[in-house]
């Protein structure tokens, strides 16, 4: 076991960081008051090869893994700039076309994926599935050679700044005739395909939106990869999606205690530095631990991913986006805390970043499915549900 | 073109600097190692010029074994090659024993046009610059804030309070580079992983024919006698405006060289 990274996995981190110290919490807040995407960035990442470090070489990739894709969306949270497209673009759907689409998707999508001039997003959430995506009543109907979608999907970010949403829908099993999911990638000018906004009470740049796929007519080609196997390639997007989601969450939680450990060592309230007192510095050095922790266990589920241990590597994804995301809500609890009143003004910019750490806690998975899992996989514990 | 950049690590700015109590030179362990942050210009310019006139750039450093992982840095930003002197005899060198072991180093890679940052952010001392060019017996340009290459001619914008001069020379030649110069690209993750196979050469004193005994702390020409800690900040000056207040802010910032 190796816990130094690589020469080129610290350089990655090194470089990445210079780039995000350009953008910054200030880039990303304005981004969001304004209404608008953090496109410079997104762009400028991609020209240097950031976006697609985890896909394949041949087809513009960086020929790294989920460890140095984690690295990427942890240094740019870290510095307060974190793109939440990197957790659905490369994570899931470029995982997902790598290891499971036919030549002619991977040709199609991977290049672009990868570079970041195009977006897929993901769409499983459902209004009456979400933790539940048993429930999913997407429903794709085999049409001589087309396939015809409907359905409605919520929650989906970044649909605007996408060229495609990779959709999870069901089809009829041919023999048994029951429902399986089937994952089919649907342009966003697609006839019979619309989406609005959400009015989401969280401060970030990317938007959720409420999908409707009224009889999505799409060429057989849109299906990816096999439609038998499909949940085994949802899987096989998953973990890279809890990685991803857990380093997004480390990331913030750096952010936050950074915040609030220069403050705490330059505010003078009586005669010493208010991070003197034990009453401050301690639970500083708690959400410090615990970060780390939750740092490792997101290291260790990227180190077995990239290995080829899907299943091991579940288990610990699960773990890690637990563990970050207790951690980031604590950081930036104990960060403005530390603050005080300046905790709470836009300069300091703590509160705005409270609700977005809290979602950390129910998408794209929530805490309790999570405690569920362990429960039940890791403990051998009956189920409730 | 044969284009050599001087790169310089150096404790990290932003973190506490302090020299050791033993023999007054930089404590290297008490800071954080970085590239030169005017070095990172140096590159970038060597870089824009081999884009534009072909040839290769190789990065030449000297210092601690540590510094390996600014060259990494340099060659992931696109350098092709480099050359590490790297020798325990060489510590505590001053500004002109390393300018004489750099102009060995030049003299046997051979080059059309060395460029190196006008300072580095620990001594910086400055002269590296003239140093190097007398002891090379080449032109050199400094403080360029912009270099323009037309055959062995070259001309930079030399920076100046009112503006900038035109300075003119032949190659090969020297030129140091101020931040304007340019915007330092980032290593990319192509570059990065190609720097792992670009050859670092790493030389001894004794590899570059020069005796031990004449570089290093005992060597140089110039001593570190005293060294005191950068005074704590002093309070503000209060100005009380006695309806001239304007004025007196006005002089302040003029007494400060501001206006
Ligand atoms: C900002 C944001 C971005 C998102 N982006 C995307 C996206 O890009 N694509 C996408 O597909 N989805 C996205 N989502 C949706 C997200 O994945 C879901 O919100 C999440 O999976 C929870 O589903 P739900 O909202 O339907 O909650 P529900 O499933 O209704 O759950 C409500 C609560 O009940 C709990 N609960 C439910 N069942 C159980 C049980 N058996 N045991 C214990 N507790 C239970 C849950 O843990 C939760 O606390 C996003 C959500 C947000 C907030």
């Amino acid at each position: 076991m190796d816990f130094t990274e690589t020469d080129e996995q610290r350089a990655l981190r090194a470089a990445v960081a210079g780039l995000a110290r350009k953008y910054g919490y200030a880039y990303y807040t304005a981004k969001t008051r304004d209404g608008e995407r953090q496109t410079e960035l997104w762009q400028e990442a991609g020209k240097l090869g950031f976006i697609g470090v985890n896909l394949p070489e041949q087809y513009g990739g960086g020929g790294a893994g989920m460890y140095e894709l984690a690295i990427v969306l942890e240094e740019l949270a870290a510095a307060g700039c974190g793109l939440l497209m990197l957790v659905v673009s490369p994570a899931i759907c470029g995982t997902i076309i790598a290891r499971f689409g036919t030549a002619a998707q991977q040709q199609d999508w991977l290049p672009r994926l990868a570079s970041g001039s195009a977006i897929m997003a993901f769409g499983i959430t459902e209004p009456d599935a979400g933790s539940n995506s048993h429930k999913l009543t997407t429903v794709a109907e085999r049409d001589g050679d087309t396939w015809v979608l409907s359905g409605r999907k919520i929650y989906i970010s970044g649909v605007d700044e996408a060229d495609a949403v990779l959709i999870v829908g069901r089809t009829t099993d041919a023999r048994t005739g029951k429902l399986r999911p089937a994952l089919f990638a649907v342009p966003t000018d697609a006839a019979g395909f619309s989406y609005r906004p959400l009015d989401m009470d969280v401060a970030m740049p990317e938007k959720q939106f409420l999908l409707f796929l009224d009889q999505v007519r799409l060429p057989a080609g849109a299906l990816i990869g096999e439609q038998d196997a499909a949940l085994m390639q949802l899987f096989a997007g998953l973990n890279p999606e809890r990685i991803m989601a857990a380093a997004s969450a480390v990331g913030t939680a750096r952010f936050a205690l950074d915040r609030a450990v220069s403050y705490a060592r330059e505010r003078t309230v009586w005669s010493t530095p208010i991070g003197a007192h034990q009453g401050l510095a301690h639970p500083l050095a708690q959400v410090k631990i615990e970060l780390e922790l939750a740092r490792l266990m997101m290291q260790k589920a990227a180190t077995l991913y990239d290995g080829g241990d899907d299943l091991a590597a579940g288990e610990a994804a699960n773990m890690a986006k637990y563990a970050a995301a207790e951690a980031a809500v604590r950081a930036v609890d104990q960060a403005m805390q530390t603050l005080g009143g300046s905790g709470v003004t836009a300069e300091y910019g703590l509160a705005g970043l409270l609700a977005n750490v809290r979602v950390t806690r129910v998408a794209p998975v929530s805490r309790e499915m999570i405690l569920n899992y362990v429960a039940q996989h890791s403990l051998g514990l009956p189920r409730s549900y | 073109m044969n284009i050599v950049v001087l790169m310089k690590q150096v404790p990290d700015t932003w973190s506490e600097r302090t020299l050791r109590a033993a023999d007054n030179t930089l404590d290297r362990d008490a800071a954080d190692a970085v590239m030169n942050e005017l070095d990172e210009y140096a590159i970038e310019e060597g870089l824009r010029l081999t884009e534009a006139h072909g040839g290769e750039v190789t990065i030449v450093s000297m210092g601690p074994e540590k510094a390996t992982e600014s060259i990494r840095k340099a060659l992931s930003m696109g350098a092709d090659k480099a050359v590490h002197v790297s020798d325990e005899a060489l510590h505590g060198s001053d500004a002109l024993v390393t300018s004489a072991v750099l102009a060995k180093v030049l003299e046997r890679a051979g080059f059309d046009l060395v460029i190196l940052g006008s300072e580095s952010t620990d001594a910086r001392t400055g002269v590296l610059a003239a140093m190097l060019a007398e002891r090379l017996g080449v032109p050199q340009l400094t403080f360029a804030s912009k270099v323009d290459i037309d055959g062995s001619a070259i001309a930079i914008h030399r920076l100046a309070d009112y503006g900038y001069d035109t300075v003119e020379g032949t190659l090969p030649a020297v030129v140091s580079v101020v931040e304007k110069i340019n915007e330092p690209r980032y290593p990319s993750f192509k570059g990065i992983m190609a720097a792992k196979k670009k050859p670092v050469e790493t030389l001894t004193v004794a590899d570059l024919g020069i005796d031990p005994a004449q570089v290093g702390l005992a060597a140089s020409a110039t001593e570190v006698v005293e060294w005191a800690k950068r005074p704590p900040r002093a309070a503000g000056v209060v100005v009380t405006d006695d309806g001239d207040g304007g004025t007196k802010a006005a002089e302040f910032l003029a007494s400060r060289k501001f206006i």
